[in-house]
């Protein structure tokens, strides 16, 4: 095609051409560099937080510097890692590239995003750090929020304005899915990746200003004390639950929607055939948006919220397991009978599958109204929500990031290291998480920096949390491994073609080896879907191969 | 067309792409701002149905004629600002201007009627939250007797609502402003106006918001 | 051609939605200082809900525009619904916990078989 020097990360030079480009491919590094250090921040203080665990009494953190670590953790996490990072990473990278569009429709709000969502990292990091070490959990539940120290402001705040970068972010997809299409590209020509960002969107659109209001609401209730929430002036916390996770329930699903359209992609090009179920599993995404938005007082049976509500809740959430089962049974029939081809992104893909079955399953558990009520606030709901989180959501990042790294970079990473790495962070996943099943389902208390008075009774916790934190160490050493190798193919890696997974989507196809920097010389005519391996030919023809 | 040129942008193949993904992405704005206030109203309604008669009692201290005649003066600024769509469509800049600033100017009055019942709350020891004192006897009412528990949450809504609805007022003139200079210079054209049908999209939902929160909380 | 095909909408119907705004705000302000029992607030929302279906459809245009827009708020008020009546059912139905009755200030002497007061 071009001239292979010339693409989007030589096209404009210095850090400046950087900190200012509107290029949505520049911005997803941009988000790839933020997430990055974020996600080193949270996952040492996790390290922490499991080393502390890892033997009975104070091992290196006081109950109270252990209240901190955990929220910071939490927050850090949550808000600064798996809401931003897929949308941000690869969404803002290969989604309009996948549908034939040259950029976002508003890249000036894209980029202005990635500042506001700088901007509310910087708050909560350095609130936390330098204001006051906030230790409420991420969850900021009244009355605790509203009556511990002024530094919770700082967090909210960071909260509100990190909110907004969400917002812009998924309004952008959704005007781009809705008016940037190329010619050809109708909507069940959508890759699935883009279907899925599409439904987070509706969901970052709809769920976060409520977040927005709900911190307003704290900040107010903090700084004017205006009794909304707070029980000692006539308030009610449980209400500040229903705010809350009216937000953050359906916050769960824009960390895992875009995972699983990562998978989807995922499964499709590396089983090489047709993705099964597609009508099935683009409209299950859509489905999990708007179910997701209905269950979030499965979150409070034991908050005091009323039995009916509860009973309610509990029902509904039953039902988030059909799209999410429809999704699972269509990605194992994709790998039936296709040749799938083992590299890297495909493990983390099979990785994904096993680990959220497991953290979609126990959430099915956890959503039955009388278990609960054992479980609630225990390692089980921990374990769950890891597994869901960090077992869905990230595993599935990692993926994408491996998959689409020729694409963003022009360089590959190292086969080999990559199947260790992913063998290390498998079994030290597994490790960590799956023993807290068990401590929780015995009764061990999430949010407690000690256990040893538990001893007496239930003598395997010692052994159990050992293993969970010699799990944390293998965990992080394999994803160390990750960022070693990547950093190495950064600067020495071989040179990418523009197709080596052999995929059927725009980016793929319709690109040099690096894009350029406005995507497409001319605009793409779409002729096939998005997974039409049937039709090799006209993909990996020598028409196409000259081209590259 | 001249002008029409030089505002497409390189990544829309034409002007009414480019328009048409404007006004998704502004509806879907103003969609984040419904669910915005959506909180506030679940607030009122949940403390509404559970203390209805504190509620009724406690908006009598609210002035229903300064919450009529804000209203009408908000849909006149409506009503300004479709029409300026109107006349801008038709390329008759010096009406698009003058509704402008009339609308402006009513978000202006709007303001200082809020001011003045601001003020007048205040004055009266009507804070929102800890600081909720009333007294004081106006129009033959004896404010002292409206210290009622959860009254003050009456009285937090309202300044949470009509605050953040106020700041929304602020920052829609503030975009009126930037509109009047832009038409002064001749930016509009009928066939590129984006800027000004998107303000009015603004003004419009925080019409529609002030529709609902007279009547829930100046008069029932 | 940019925009010059987009629907103009005729004076007289602008000003005639007008119209019928400022009689509902008129209509809205005489309702509600007539006792109507529960129907003042049902019938107060009425009046502002088609208030707010007039500027909606009208002044901004939705009625002429692309559906996908209309969608959009629809969507998004039927959202506002969920959120408002998922937490009603646990408001409403709370029973007697205490937290918001100062009622309860008072000392209960012996547990009877009266139904217990609820909200």
């Amino acid at each position: 095609m071009s001239d292979e020097s010339h693409n989007y990360l030589n096209a404009k030079k210095g850090i400046w051409s950087w900190l200012s480009t509107t290029d949505h491919k520049r911005i997803g590094i941009l988000y790839a560099i933020a997430c990055g250090a974020f996600f080193l921040l949270g996952g040492i203080l996790a390290t922490f937080v499991r080393t502390e665990l890892g033997t009975p009494g104070e091992t290196i953190l006081g109950q109270d510097e252990y209240n901190q670590v955990f929220t910071l953790h939490g927050v850090v996490m949550v808000f600064l890692v798996i809401i931003p990072a897929i949308p941000g990473i690869l969404g803002n990278f290969a989604l309009p590239i996948q549908i034939g569009a040259n950029d976002v429709a508003f890249p000036r709000l894209n980029l202005a995003s990635w500042y506001l969502f700088m901007a509310g990292a910087i708050m909560a990091v350095c609130g936390w750090l330098f204001v006051g070490k906030v230790d409420t959990g991420w969850t900021f539940y009244t009355p605790y929020s509203s009556g511990a120290s002024n530094a919770v402001l700082w967090l909210t705040s960071a909260v509100f304005v990190a909110g907004f970068a969400s917002i812009f972010t998924g309004l952008n997809f959704i005007v781009t899915v809705h008016k940037m299409r190329a010619p050809g590209m109708t909507w069940n020509r959508l890759p699935l990746f883009t279907w899925a960002i599409y439904a987070t969107g509706i969901v970052q659109v709809l769920a976060t200003p409520v977040i927005g209001i709900t911190m307003i609401l704290l900040f107010l209730e903090k700084l004017m004390h205006i009794g909304i929430f707070d029980p000692a002036l006539g308030g009610d916390p449980v209400l500040f639950q229903h705010f809350f996770w009216f937000y953050s329930h359906p916050a769960v699903y824009i960390m895992i929607l875009p995972a699983m359209g990562i998978i989807s992609d995922l499964m499709g090009t590396f089983s090489r055939q047709q993705v099964s179920g597609y009508t099935f599993i683009a409209l299950s995404s859509v489905a999990i948006a708007f179910l997701g938005f209905l269950v979030w007082g499965h979150h409070m049976f034991v908050a005091g919220q009323s039995a009916l509500s509860s009973i309610i809740f509990s029902m509904l959430t039953f039902l988030i397991g059909i799209p999410t089962g429809i999704k699972v049974f269509n990605w194992v029939a994709t790998m039936y009978k296709g040749s799938v081809w083992l590299r890297t992104p495909m493990l983390y893909a099979l990785m994904f599958l096993f680990l959220f079955t497991i953290g979609g399953l126990t959430g099915i558990m956890v959503g039955v109204l009388a278990v609960d009520v054992h479980l609630h606030d225990t390692y089980f709901v921990v374990a769950h929500f890891h597994y869901v989180m960090m077992g869905g959501a990230l595993i599935g990042l990692i993926g994408g990031l491996h998959y689409w790294w020729p694409k963003m970079t022009g360089r590959m990473y190292n086969e080999t290291a990559g199947v260790i790495a992913a063998i290390l962070v498998f079994i030290g996943f597994n490790l960590t998480f799956f023993t807290q099943f068990f401590l929780g389902s015995k009764g061990m208390p999430r949010r407690y920096h000690d256990y040893s008075e538990l001893l007496d009774t239930f003598p395997e916790f010692a052994a159990l949390n050992m293993a969970s934190t010699i799990g944390s160490y293998i965990l992080g050493v394999g994803l160390l491994l990750i960022l070693v190798y990547a950093l190495y193919s950064l600067f020495r890696g071989p040179k990418a073609t523009a197709n080596p997974w052999g995929a059927c989507t725009l980016e793929w196809t319709h690109t040099g080896p690096v894009p350029d920097e406005h995507n497409f010389h001319e605009t793409p005519q779409v002729t096939r879907g998005p997974y039409d391996f049937h039709l090799a030919d006209d993909v990996f023809g020598p028409k196409n191969n000259s081209q590259s | 067309m001249s002008s029409a040129d030089t505002t497409l942008k390189h990544y829309f193949v034409s002007h009414e792409q480019q328009f048409d993904a404007a006004k998704l992405g502004m509806w879907l704005f103003l969609v984040t701002e419904i669910l915005l206030f959506a909180g506030m109203f679940v607030a009122y309604a949940v403390y509404r149905s559970w203390h209805p008669e504190v509620f009724l009692q406690a908006s009598e201290l609210l002035d229903w004629r300064l919450g009529a005649l804000n209203t009408v003066v908000l849909l006149a600024s409506s009503f300004t600002v479709a029409l300026s769509i109107h006349y801008v469509q038709k390329g008759q800049n010096d009406k698009v201007f003058l509704l402008i600033i009339l609308t402006l100017l009513c978000a202006a009055a709007f303001m200082v009627v809020k001011y003045f019942e601001y003020s007048d709350k205040f004055s009266h020891g009507i804070f929102p939250g800890a600081g909720f004192d009333p007294h004081g006897i106006i129009d033959g009412k004896d404010y002292s007797k409206y210290n009622v528990p959860f009254a003050p949450q009456f009285f937090s809504i309202y300044f949470v609502m009509t605050g953040i609805h106020g700041v929304h007022v602020l920052v829609g003139m503030g975009m009126f402003g930037w509109l009047a200079t832009r038409v002064a210079r001749g930016h509009f054209s009928p066939q590129w106006y984006t800027p000004v049908e998107l303000t009015g999209l603004y003004w419009h939902l925080v019409d529609i918001i002030w529709i609902f929160l007279f009547p829930l909380l100046y008069l029932i | 051609m940019a925009q010059g095909h987009h629907h103009i909408i005729p004076l007289r119907t602008l000003s005639i939605v007008f119209a019928i705004l400022l009689v509902l705000t008129v209509v809205t302000v005489i309702t509600a200082r007539i006792d109507l029992g529960a129907l003042n607030v049902p019938l107060a929302l009425s009046i502002a809900g088609f208030k707010a279906i007039l500027v909606a459809m009208i002044f901004m245009a939705l009625k002429y525009d692309n559906k996908v827009n209309l969608l959009a708020v629809v969507l998004g008020v039927v959202f506002v619904v969920v959120f408002l009546a998922l937490t009603f059912a646990d408001t409403e139905f709370r029973g007697n916990l205490g937290i918001t009755e100062p009622a309860i200030t008072e000392p209960v002497s012996e547990p009877s078989d009266k139904e217990p007061p609820s909200h």
